[in-house]
């Protein structure tokens, strides 16, 4: 466990939220895109909402081991993102004969991505990374306390 | 009598405890949204017991008494795995942490300030008062 430790933590969190609103973002910019990718039928098919899983960064085999061992062992990590998957509710039906995408009976299938919902999850996570700033300032501030000593 | 009081030991290891603290409320807090992430935190009794251990003995009339220097001697992270305050399963309250994280701050400031307080009582005696 390094002196830096805590900061790594804190910076790897910083990640995480951040990539968390950049995947926000995606899903907000394509709120309406019906052709995000195209399918084994060879038609378009709307976005999908995508979801960032966040994971507890495990310990590395020489935490591990030194754990084994009995040495002094605190295994904290910080968090890493797992993956980014995507969402299987459905798409959204609206009626529209106009849409160059709409089928025989003129319904267009739109992306499954809520506005509101996003909103709140780009909430969250700026919440979350202002808080993990907050912890990064705080080690920072420990660290340049400890220079202090002996001054 | 050793020239580095005892006192010395005493706040480097309130030090030691302080910068875990430290790294564990940021764990905590960089796992805010990790799904089934249970919060952990570090326990000081038992440093506080191993300090003492040292400086107090039980005055014992027979062996099988109890002595004071039962316990640990290193801190303890322990997880809180009993609840849940969020769907995903993860039980960190943020607010606790963060107020948690501003305690530990002051603590840490605090046991520097003693520290470098002692360094200058030596400073003191050394340069004989002038």
């Amino acid at each position: 466990m390094s002196v830096f430790s805590g900061m790594n933590i804190s910076s790897s969190a910083l990640t995480a939220q951040r990539l968390r609103m950049d995947t926000v973002s995606a899903n907000i910019a394509n709120a309406d895109s019906t052709r995000a990718r195209i399918n084994e039928d060879g038609e378009f098919e709307p976005y999908r909402r995508k979801i960032v899983n966040f994971q507890s960064d495990s310990p590395s085999f020489r935490d591990q081991f030194s754990k084994i061992k009995g040495d002094e062992n605190k295994t904290v990590n910080g968090v890493k993102v797992a993956s980014i998957t995507e969402d299987d509710a459905p798409f959204v039906t609206v009626y529209n004969p106009n849409h160059p995408d709409a089928d025989e009976a003129g319904y267009v299938q739109m992306p499954n991505v809520d506005p509101l919902q996003e909103m709140v999850d780009l909430m969250s996570a700026t919440r979350s990374y202002e808080a993990n700033v907050t912890a990064f300032n705080a080690t920072k501030g420990m660290l340049m306390k400890a220079l202090e000593i002996g001054k | 009598m050793t020239f580095f009081s005892r006192t010395f030991d005493s706040l480097q290891h309130g030090l030691d405890y302080a910068a875990l603290n430290n790294k564990t409320i940021a764990n905590n807090i960089a796992n805010v949204d990790t799904a089934n992430y249970k919060a952990r935190e570090v326990e000081f009794k038992s440093i506080l017991d191993n300090e003492l251990k040292t400086n107090m003995e039980a005055k014992r009339t027979h062996e099988k008494h109890f002595n004071f220097n039962e316990g640990i001697n290193q801190f303890n992270v322990t997880t809180n795995k009993g609840t849940s305050y969020n769907h995903n399963g993860n039980n960190v309250d943020i607010d606790k942490e963060m107020s948690n994280l501003a305690t530990n701050q002051i603590y840490y400031n605090a046991l520097i300030d003693r520290m470098n307080g002692q360094f200058n009582s030596l400073q003191s005696v050394i340069r004989g008062g002038s």
